[in-house]
This record gives C-alpha cells, structure tokens and sequence, in this order.
C-alpha cells in the first residue's frame, strides 16, 4: 500500500539518532527529556513541594498527549475527556476499597486496579466512539459532553459505589512519603503514552486519522474506513486516560467527582493542549512543565488571588487561536526550519 | 462612472487578474465577453470589494472605491448581481425585494420602487409572497436582477442572467435589461451569449486569461474575426 | 475572503427540491410525534404529580426556551455554537443580585411603594443592559478579529474560543468576586397565587411572563423590521446580505449583543432561584444546549417549542425515573434523537455546520 510506504520512508540516519526518532523523540527532545529525568536530584527541584509541580506538570503533559491523539489528529474535541479519566480514576479506587461503607470491598491492589480503571474507560471510549462516528466536529464534541455530563452524574448520584459528592479516599500506590518514586511513575506514564500515541500516529493510521480530521468524506471516498480508525482513536486515547485517573486516584488520594470530571478540568487540559499546538502530541509536553511552575510560582506570590492562573490559561488560549493557532511546537517547527536554513545558507557561502 | 485601472487580483496565491483596464460612462450598456475561467465573476467580485485587489485602482463616480467594504460600495450606488445569485432562499419574493432596498431610508421609494420592478417582471407580482427558494430557475434570476434594481443604483453589474436558462426566458431577461437601460440605468453585462449580448449592447470587452484582449463597439465587434471565429463560432 | 465565495458556490449545488421537500415532510413528522409525546408526558405528570409539577415545568420551559432562542440566534446568524452562553446568564444574575439588594435594602427603611414592585425590573434591565455590553465587547474583542484572519474550520475555532471566554469568565469573576453565593429569597414579599389548585410566587409569574414577551418582542423585531429582516437575511446568506448593502460586521455584533442579552435576562429572573455564583451558568448552558441539539442547531422557532419539551422531559425523568439519572437520561434522549434525525427534531438551519 502506497500509506505504508509514505509513512515508512525515513531519512537515512545513523544509530542512536535513527532509534529516537523512531520513538518520536528529536536529539533536543531526548536532551530535554534527559534533565526532566535527573531533576529531582537537583537542589531546588528536589525538594519535596517541588517536586509536586514537576509530578502535577508530567500528569498534565501525559493528559495533553492523550487528548491531543483525538483534537489533533481526527479533529474531534473530547469535551468528556475528564470524566472518561474520573471513569478510571474511579474503578481503580472503588476497587481497591476496603471500608464497610462502599457495597464493593475487592481490595484490589492499586498496580492492579489502575489497568483495569483504563480498560474501562477505553471501553467507554470504545462506545463513545461509535456513537460519535456519524457526527461531525461540533455534535461530536457536544455528544461526548454530555457522555461526560452523565458520567459525572452518575458518579455523584450511585452513593452506594461512590459515596457521591462526598467523594473516595484510595489507598496510595506506594508505601512511602516521598515524590519522588511518584515523579518517575508519572514521567514513565507520559513517556510510554507518548510513545504509543507517536507509534500510532508515525504509522498508516496517522495518515488516516489526518485524513479523516481533514475532511471525512474525501478519507472514506479514498477508502479509508472511519469506523475503525475514529473508534480506535477513541479508544486509545480514554484508554490513556483512564490510565492517568489511576495515577491520580493513587497519587492524591482524594477523589470527588467535581474534582477530577467537572467540564472545567477538559478545558485545562485542552487549554494545554492547545496552546502547545495541535497535532503535535510532544506540544502539550512542552507547554505543561512551564506552566505549572509559572502557574504554582503565581499562587504561592499573589495568595490573594486564587484561580489568576485559570484566567490566564483561557486568555492564552484565546489568544493563541486567533493570532497563532499552530502554538508553541509550530513555532518551535517553524523556528528549527529557519535555523536549518541559515545554516545551509551560511555553509553554502563557504 | 466606473473606472478600473491595472487591476491584479485573486484568490490566496492564485492570481486571476492581470492588468485588467476599462471604463464605463454613465448611461452606457456595456458588455464584459469571455470563456469559462476567463476572470469575468472575479472583476465584478474585485469591483463590488469582495475580494480585494493585490494592485490597482477603481473608481466610482470620482471616488476611489478599492479599500471600502462591500456595503459601504453598494450604498454608493453600485448593485451587484452575482452568477449564484445569493437570494434570501427561506424569505418570500417580497422580503427579499425589501431587502434590496435596504440602503433606502424612504419607504415611499421603497414602495414605487417595488411598483417599479413588479411592473417589469409580472411574474414576480404573481408571486410575492411566495418563499425565493422555491421559485423556477428563471424566475430566480429575475428575482435577483429585481432585488439588485431595488436599491435604486446608478450601475448595475449582472453576471450571466442567461445561465441555464431556455431561450424564451433569456430573451425576457435580455428584454428586461434593456428597459432598465432605457430608463437610464448605466449596466456592466457578463455574458457568455455572445450573439444577444452583442445586439444589445453598446460596447463590449473581451477578456481572456486574466486580460483584456479586446474591446470596442458592439457592432464592430461582431465583425472581428477573433469574435467570430471564437465566439460567434462563424 | 475566498471562503466566503465556496460557501456561496456550496448553495448553488443544493440537494434537489424534491428530496428537501421529503427531508422536510420527515422532519416534521418527527417533530408532531415529540410534541404528541410531550403533551402525553405533561398529561400523564398531571395525573400523578399533580398539576403543581405541570405548572413548573411550563415555567422553567419558559426559561430554557428563552435562553435556547439566544443560543440558537447566535448558532443561526454568526455559526458561532456558544459554550460561554451559561456566563452570559451568570453575568445576568449578578448584575441583578448587585443593583436590586441595595434597592431592597433602601426599600426597608423607606417603604416606597413604587419602588417595591419597580425595583425588580430595574435589576432586569441592568442585566439585559449588561448582557448587551458584554456580548458586543466579546464580539468586537475576540470574533470579528477572528473572522478577519481566517475563517477555515470556523464552526470549531468558534466554539473552542468560547470554551476559552466560558473559562475566563467563571474563573475571572471567581477572582474578582469570589467564589461565594449571593442570591435572594425572593424578587417580591407578596403571598403566592393560587392558580388551578397550584400556589405560585409573583416571581414565577413574572419570570415566566418575561420570557414569554422577551421571545416575541424578538419574534416581531426578527419578522417585521428592517433590522430583523437583515438579520435573518445575513443568517441565510451572508454574501447576499453584502451585496445588498447590509453591514454585516454591524449585523454580527448586534446579533450576538442579542442573543447574550436573553442569556442575562434569564439570569436575572431567576436570580430567586439560581443563586449568583461563578459556575452557575453550566446548568442553564447545558440546558440551552440540549433544547438546541434535541431541535436541530441554530432553529429559532424549533428552540421556544424545544425548551418546554425539555422541561416536560426533566420533569418525566424526577417523576418516573429518579432525580439521580437526570443527567443520564439527557445522553440517552440526544443519541436517540441524533440517531433517528441527525440534524434535529426540526432541522438545522445552520450552513456550514455539517462541514468540519
Ligand atoms: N473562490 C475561488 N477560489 C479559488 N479560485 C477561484 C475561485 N473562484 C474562481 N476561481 C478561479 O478563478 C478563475 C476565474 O474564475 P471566474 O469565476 O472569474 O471565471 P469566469 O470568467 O466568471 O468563468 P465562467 O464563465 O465559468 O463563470 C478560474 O480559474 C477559477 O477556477
Ligand atoms: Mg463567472
């Protein structure tokens, strides 16, 4: 098939380099990735307050990435993104419950639980994706709002299986006090989910979920099939999703329903994501880190003020789609193009 | 009245439009000829500002009209009939009439006005009050050259009224135009029937690839060999 | 530019008539058997609610048809599918709560009658004043520079931009105002009327009635003057409505000003039962979107009948199902409903809106 061919066809490169950038990392990206890595042995990163902020930065990331698969790619805003990672969140918790008061005591080790919660909210994922197959853009987007809407409701409402708004109090996935062991659970979970999405993406299906996000008709006249590839594209991204609510569930042990699946917490994680740059996947990475320390540094200078940072996320956004909607890994693109093209220029001249 | 000056346009980086020149004087007919793809939609697109030009100048009754929107050239005086017509297809005949004369603030011109276009088109008085999208193909295009007529222009640039349309009807519609030029209305004709247009006319440009290559009396024009062989298909 | 000619083009090459007529004949049947079934559901609610429960949900119908009518305005004249008209109605509640509680408050010690029963409406008008405001900022700030730059993937880009001004709003006014509560017992200390057996607050009653006369002050203002004619003129062809001379920018502006007014004025009306708080607009957003999805996007008159079948529905759903599935019954109906009519009981009047 010609696709595959397109898709397969990489510069010629040599060792290390050409294993990266099968994966999807760039020489600068794997360097960057590298001192995420050991910065939680460096002074300032850590000490225990901040490495919360590099933990909260890498489940945002890992969330971008996630949502990023179905935005960027299919061109299908997620409005239920949240919930669907509440989903996971909360069957990994409810799971591993002990306490009296819930009618499920499995018990479940949290390692356990977290796979399961993922493989119930790719299921639902599955579902959403079938029914928001016929649908363009916007009933798509309004659809899995309101699948959202009802999950949430549902998670407040079943008191019985979730002590609704009161909320669950998961066990911890690890036995002990510090971030950092968290840190690198986290980071290895955006890692691998960036390298699945880039896998996906790098291959035949990249091309047809480009295509289906351009324009459904043109893909299935050309005999792409979007059934397949949209629910797939579902899946896959709730999957990860789910995944992550697992960790969060863990990780913070608290969770209500208006915490994790309020509508609020997609329009964060698409503000990221966007403003990273759609269709990008490492975009939402890149954006997340900063932002969380801009963001924490905000709060803990102007107490006074609480949700500024939110205010300025949705003003970024605006603004990046009106004046730049390709975001920052456009630019960065664009920037590298510029670059190379003074080089050669300058080589050229010798 | 209109004049355009080395015009260039386009859509993105397609350019349609090279160095296109004419001029009209008030009260003439004149005829804008060419094949399919030629650039005619494009110049009256150009002059009524929906598409703004990459380089040159219009002029409309002495007043530069290239940087102003397409309402503020209409309420100039200027009324554009376009080839898809761009009815009000959920609104009766009559709402859409009233709409044409939206830039005019006296409802009693309004009403003569629409005496005015009812008396040209009867067919259009028969049905008044029923819905644009389901008149006949015809009756649209009279629709739109009376809805373009409603707001009492100096100019009015019609864009193929003849397109898919029988011959009776594109005599009627010929006929029309006419009467309007009679009643001193100046008009830019685009047309790609050649035979009738050149009848009517007083004088003619031929643009082809994005250029003026011809221009002239109607009269002489339908003796130019280029004309007949290519357009008259003698 | 270019885009707009395309879509102009895309008119041109309209399905054939006879099969519109047959889409149409389809929708409307569709639609007579919602609204049968709607009337059945009031009926069956009356009989064992109470007619109490009727009462209501032909009240707060009222309400979610005049906030569907603004979503569906906007959706309709600028293809802009709002997400931040529940902001528009908080904006509304608080102006309200702001300008009638001093009032209120002056009212104790002075007693003047007249400002007893004005006082209310006054808190109304600031709100539809401010709604105004608000909306015509939002529109000159962020949609026409929009327009401007492109308008590819507008439907999309426009909705995404309003989830970023729903989320600068809630979160502004969080910062700004606070986070807390601020509601009233009540717009009028009068006793309640008894209607068909049901005692009904003044309130009520007023909420109710001025959403009635908001919907066909609108309804006339769109029907019968020059300025409603150019609205829907630019609503059905936005070229066509240049070429007439029509200032669209103007039309965009006023339109949107419109539509976030009515979210306001809603917003007002009810303040005596949606307490003014950053995120009270998500319920009535949700609301106004399921009334405007159930009907088909951007159909007017669909949403004014779509908003009482919607609360007939909720209603149904408390009576026979249970509070607890309110937000899932919701899901189910529109996937129903999207499965069986993919453009809305009514049809969709939005061009534009099927393309990506
Ligand atoms: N909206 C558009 N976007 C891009 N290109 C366009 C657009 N409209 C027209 N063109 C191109 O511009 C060229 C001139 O088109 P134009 O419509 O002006 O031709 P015309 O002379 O009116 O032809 P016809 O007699 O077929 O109407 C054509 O090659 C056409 O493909
Ligand atoms: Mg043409």
């Amino acid at each position: 098939m010609k696709i595959t061919e397109l898709a397969g066809r990489k510069r010629k490169m040599t060792g290390i380099t050409n294993i990266l950038q099968r994966v999807g990392f760039s020489p600068s990206g794997f360097i960057l990735l590298v001192v995420l890595a050991v910065l939680p042995f460096i002074p300032p990163f850590s000490s225990e307050f901040i490495l919360r902020w590099l933990i909260f930065g890498a489940f945002l990331a890992a969330q971008a990435v996630a949502f990023d698969l179905t935005a960027g790619y299919i061109n299908v805003v997620n409005f239920g993104f949240a919930a669907i990672l509440g989903l996971g969140a909360y069957t990994s918790a409810i799971l591993a419950n002990t306490s009296p008061y819930l009618i499920v005591q499995t018990g479940l080790t949290p390692w356990i639980g977290m796979f399961i919660g993922a493989i119930v909210a790719g299921f639902v994922g599955f579902i959403l994706g079938f029914l928001t197959l016929r649908l363009r853009g916007l009933y798509a987007a309004i659809m899995a709002w309101f699948v959202g809407i009802a999950i949430l409701g549902l998670a407040r409402n079943l008191i019985k299986l979730t002590r609704g708004s009161l909320g669950l109090s998961p066990p911890s996935l690890l036995e002990t006090s510090s971030n950092r062991p968290y840190f690198y659970i986290i980071l290895t979970m955006m890692v691998a989910i960036y390298i699945i999405c880039k896998i996906v993406t790098r291959s035949h299906y990249g091309l047809a979920f480009r295509a289906l996000g351009q324009n459904i008709d043109a893909a299935r006249a050309s005999g792409i099939n979007p059934t397949k590839y949209r629910v797939f594209n579902f899946t896959l991204s709730c999957f990860c999703a789910g995944l992550l609510g697992g960790f969060y569930a863990h990780y913070f042990v608290s969770l209500t329903p208006q915490a994790v699946m309020h509508t609020s917490k997609t329009v964060e994680v698409l503000a990221i994501a966007f403003i990273g740059g759609r269709g990008f996947l490492w975009g939402g990475i890149l954006t997340a880190f900063p932002f969380v320390f801009f963001i924490e540094y905000l709060r803990s200078a102007l107490p006074g003020l609480p949700g500024l940072h939110l205010v300025i996320y949705g003003v970024l956004m605006v603004l990046v789609m009106i004046y730049y909607p390709k975001g920052l890994a456009g630019f960065v693109v664009w920037a590298r193009e510029k670059i190379k093209i003074y080089k050669e220029e300058k080589n050229g001249g010798f | 009245m209109l004049k355009i000056q080395d015009i260039n346009a386009g859509y993105g980086f397609l350019q349609v439009l090279w160095d296109v020149v004419f001029e009209i004087s008030e009260g003439e007919f004149v005829a804008l000829l060419g094949p399919n793809g030629a650039g005619k939609s494009t110049t009256l697109r150009t002059i009524v500002g929906l598409i703004k030009p990459m380089k040159g100048e219009i002029t409309f009754k002495d007043t530069q009209i290239t940087p102003l929107t397409t309402h503020e050239i209409v309420n100039m005086g200027l009324s554009y009939v376009s080839e898809s017509l761009n009815l009000f297809v959920n609104m009766s005949v009559y709402e859409n009439l009233l709409l044409g004369a939206y830039t005019i603030k006296d409802v009693k011109i309004v009403d003569e006005t629409i005496d005015f276009v009812f008396n040209l088109f009867p067919q259009l008085a028969e049905r008044k009050k029923q819905l644009a999208g389901t008149l006949s193909g015809g009756e649209r295009k009279m629709l739109a050259i009376a809805r373009g007529m409603m707001s009492k222009p100096d100019l009015i640039m019609v864009d193929e009224p003849s397109l898919g349309l029988a011959p009776n009807l594109v005599e009627n519609v010929f006929e029309a135009l006419e009467r309007l030029h009679e009643g001193g209305i100046t008009i830019l004709l685009v047309e790609q029937n050649v035979t009738l247009t050149l009848e009517i006319t007083d004088r003619a440009y031929v643009i082809e690839q994005g250029k003026i290559v011809l221009s002239g009396k109607s009269s002489n024009l339908k003796k130019n060999d280029h004309v007949k062989s290519v357009y008259l298909g003698i | 530019m270019a885009e707009r000619i395309n879509s102009n083009d895309k008119t041109k090459t309209r399905k054939p008539a006879k099969k519109r007529v047959f889409g149409k004949l389809k929708t409307r049947t569709s639609a007579w058997v919602v609204i049968a079934v709607t009337i059945g559901l009031a009926i069956v609610i009356g009989k064992v609610g109470g007619v109490a429960q009727v009462v209501n949900a032909v009240v707060s119908g009222g309400m979610w048809a005049l906030l569907a009518v603004g979503l569906a305005l906007i959706l309709g004249v600028m293809n802009i599918p709002n997400f931040s008209h529940g902001e528009s109605f908080m904006v509304g509640a608080y102006v309200a709560y702001f300008v009638f509680s001093p009032l209120y408050k002056y009212n104790l010690v002075s007693g003047s009658k007249f400002l007893f029963i004005v006082g209310p409406f006054i808190g109304f008008i600031a709100a539809a004043l401010a709604g105004f405001i608000l909306g015509i900022i939002i529109e000159r700030l962020i949609f026409s520079p929009l327009r401007k730059r492109t308008r590819e993937r507008w439907v999309m880009n426009a909705f995404l931009l309003t989830v970023g001004i729903s989320f600068i709003l809630t979160n502004g006014t969080n910062l700004v105002i606070g986070p807390n509560f601020r509601g009233i017992p009540r717009y009028w200390d009068v006793a309640p009327f008894s209607f068909l057996g049901v005692r009904l607050t003044v309130d009520r009653i007023v909420a109710f009635t001025i959403a009635v006369v908001s919907i066909a002050v609108l309804w006339f203002f769109l029907r019968r003057t020059k300025t409603g004619r150019a609205i829907r003129a630019v609503s059905q062809d936005e070229s066509g409505a240049d070429m007439v001379g029509i200032n669209i920018q103007f039309i965009h502006t006023l339109t949107f000003g419109l539509g976030t007014s009515m979210a306001s004025v809603a917003g007002a009306c009810l303040l005596f039962m949606f307490q003014a708080y950053p995120t009270v607009g998500l319920k009535p957003l949700y609301f106004a979107w399921y009334v405007v999805m159930l009907v088909g996007l951007g159909n007017v008159s669909g949403a004014i009948v779509g908003g009482f079948i919607v609360a007939f529905l909720q209603a149904g759903t408390q009576q026979f199902i249970g509070v607890a599935w309110e937000e899932v019954v919701p899901t189910i109906v529109m996937m129903l409903v999207l499965i069986v009519a993919p453009s809305g009981i009514f049809g969709s009047e939005v061009k534009g809106i099927q393309e990506q």
